[in-house]
């Protein structure tokens, strides 16, 4: 491993942003927090993160929203996004973005990991 | 002079647009309005009739003379016969002619063929009857099957021109007669030449049959007036009702957006509030879940088994909260916006994904049949594996060794789905209430909402299909069975709400 991976969380759950960043931070990743969609797609591009783990259900800017402008810059749209959503929020919609994946909320800290892994893996991390 | 001809007052507004594209012998009946259109037909069938006429005129002439006897000129009848062919001819190409006019010149030049006709017999049948006995011939009524018939298609002015013009022509040919301007005819053999002599008698015949004239054209003026008013006041009464249909269609269209912007703003606050109840706890859990996991250090054994009683609480309470928002969302018809043309063995195989772990964990064999290709269904894809992981997980929940068996059968019309299990079955008092909502098993122990089989029925439901139990499997005489139905692609239409 050359550098350390960079992971960006968007969450507005401090509690929860709380508790991904601990469990990532122990992996040794570099771990950036963002609160909204906005302050998320800023980071996003300043950044350039390996993987983003996003909310989908986020004041100010939604994952929706978020992913449409995430998917015009042409080197985002091509990082990985775990999108967090409970079941009965992303039930019949599209999935918005090109490398991604849906994470069931609630999710235990070992399966975050190994999700975040396996991406790094596929990224050849 | 008949320029103002009555017809159907219906106009065809598309119809003249065509026109202007249209060349002289091209034109089809198809490219004229239906008030050219009548009058046009009206013209061919005085030419018709007139060969009718015409056949009547001669048999009449044949049978007067050669069975009754009677003595009239035989030529100048032959000469008008003559013309009148010639003259029907002439009407004959001109009304053919009409038919390559376009649209709007049409109607002038088929009014004005009308006209002519009209006048033309007039004269025609005055000449015939002078030379065939003036007004002692009882063909003399023949003018009021003219006057009848003007009666019937003119407007009442342009009908009393006629009649007018009818009575005229008979007063000046009796006076012209009568006068010795003109010499009479005397129909030998038939009248009595002293009968014409008596101006008392010939008075009286021109005054009844001018009386029969005006009275025709009053009598059939009048009825035909009253069945136009009353064809009117019956168009009115039917834009009436059609104004008030549309209101009521307008307002019924107001209702169901009403109706749908109330289900869309009930949609967003069920979201709303399944992401605030869930929130905390996904939250809670979370932190539960990285305190268990050692990140902020050694826990105790007692510590760890509090830990992991209070996760699976709120795993419960999670489980239970997204149910029970489900079933609105399903009763408002969210199933159906989901829906699209889906391959049915995917399904299935992604609703399996996980499971065969759980299965495996327990101790239990989960077995897959598939049909070789895939029904084809119309369906919403989360929701069916909503479904299949409701129905799968309680086989494997409920069965302690053993086996559970999926098998996907592709029948005519439906996709049909058999969850079969050893497990302990389900007794028969708890059968008819199996798919109530809040419903547990009353030999069941583990956890779970109760809403699972509630929702997988409405689901089921959603898409026009079937579901039901039966226990212990009629196959195996094993546990149970449950059986799920989805129609294929344009079987059956939804049933849903």
């Amino acid at each position: 491993m050359n550098r350390k991976p960079k992971i960006l969380i968007v969450d507005d759950d401090v509690d929860l942003v709380q508790v991904m960043k601990g469990t990532l931070e122990s992996k040794l990743f570099e771990v950036i927090v963002a609160h909204n969609g906005k302050e998320g797609l800023q980071k996003a591009k300043g950044e350039k993160p390996d993987i983003v783990i996003l909310d989908i259900m986020m004041p100010v800017m939604d994952g929706w929203a978020f992913a449409e402008q995430y998917n015009k810059d042409p080197l985002l749209a091509k990082t990985p996004v775990l999108a967090l959503t409970s079941f009965s929020e992303s039930l019949g919609q599209p999935f918005p973005f090109q490398v991604s994946e849906y994470l069931q909320k609630p999710l235990k800290p070992k399966d975050l990991i190994a999700k975040v892994e396996e991406h790094l893996k596929k990224l050849g991390m | 002079m008949f320029d103002n001809v009555r017809v159907p007052e219906i106009k065809d507004e598309a119809a003249p647009v065509h026109a202007k594209s249209v060349t002289a012998g091209e034109v089809s009946a198809s490219q004229y309005t239906p008030e050219e259109r009548a009058l046009i037909l009206r013209v061919g069938v005085y030419v018709r009739m007139r060969w009718l006429v015409i056949l009547g005129i001669v048999a009449a002439a044949l049978i007067a003379s050669l069975v009754f006897d009677i003595s009239f000129s035989i030529l100048p009848v032959s000469i008008i016969c003559g013309a009148m062919v010639l003259y029907n001819l002439i009407m004959f190409r001109w009304t053919n002619s009409l038919k390559a006019e376009p649209t709007g010149i049409v109607l002038k030049k088929a009014e004005r063929a009308a006209n002519v006709q009209v006048l033309t017999d007039l004269v025609i049948f005055t000449i015939l009857l002078h030379y065939t006995g003036g007004i002692e011939n009882p063909f003399i009524f023949f003018y009021l099957a003219h006057t009848i018939a003007a009666g019937i298609v003119l407007p009442q002015t342009r009908a009393y021109q006629l009649a007018t013009i009818a009575v005229s022509m008979i007063t000046l040919l009796v006076f012209l007669e009568y006068a010795g301007v003109v010499s009479h005819v005397n129909l030998e053999g038939f009248v009595r030449p002293d009968r014409y002599e008596n101006l008392g008698r010939v008075l009286a015949v021109l005054v009844a049959l001018a009386t029969l004239i005006y009275g025709s054209t009053y009598v059939t003026t009048a009825v035909l007036g009253e069945l136009r008013r009353r064809q009117r006041d019956m168009v009115a009464l039917k834009d009436k009702l059609l104004e008030k249909r549309a209101k009521e269609l307008e307002q019924i269209s107001a209702e169901v957006v009403k109706l749908e912007d109330e289900r869309r703003s009930f949609a967003r606050f069920l979201g709303v509030v399944a992401h605030d109840l869930q929130s905390p706890l996904v939250a809670t859990q979370s932190v539960m879940s990285y305190i268990l996991e050692g990140y902020t250090g050694e826990i105790t054994y007692g510590q760890k088994d509090l830990l992991e009683r209070a996760v699976r609480r709120i795993d419960g309470l999670l489980t239970l909260i997204t149910d029970l928002l489900d079933i609105p969302r399903i009763e408002t018809g969210q199933v159906s916006r989901e829906m699209r043309e889906i391959s049915f063995n995917e399904v299935i195989k992604k609703s399996l994904e996980g499971l065969d772990n759980v299965a495996q964990q327990k101790g239990v064999t989960l077995k897959l049949e598939l049909p070789q290709s895939s029904p084809l269904v119309y369906g919403a894809s989360r929701r069916l594996q909503q479904v299949m992981t409701n129905l799968v997980s309680n086989a494997i929940n409920y069965t302690n060794e053993g086996t559970v068996s999926v098998k996907v059968i592709d029948n005519e019309n439906d996709a049909r789905v058999e969850i079969s299990d050893t497990g302990i079955g389900i007794k028969p008092e708890d059968m008819p209430r199996m798919f109530n909502d809040f419903f547990r098993g009353s030999n069941v122990t583990s956890k779970g909402t109760g809403l699972g089989l509630s929702i997988s029925k409405r689901i089921v439901e959603a898409h026009g299909g079937e579901i039901w139990a039966e226990s212990p499997d009629p196959e195996t005489h094993k546990g149970s069975r449950f059986t799920f139905t989805i129609p294929k692609k344009g079987a059956v239409a939804s049933k849903e709400k």
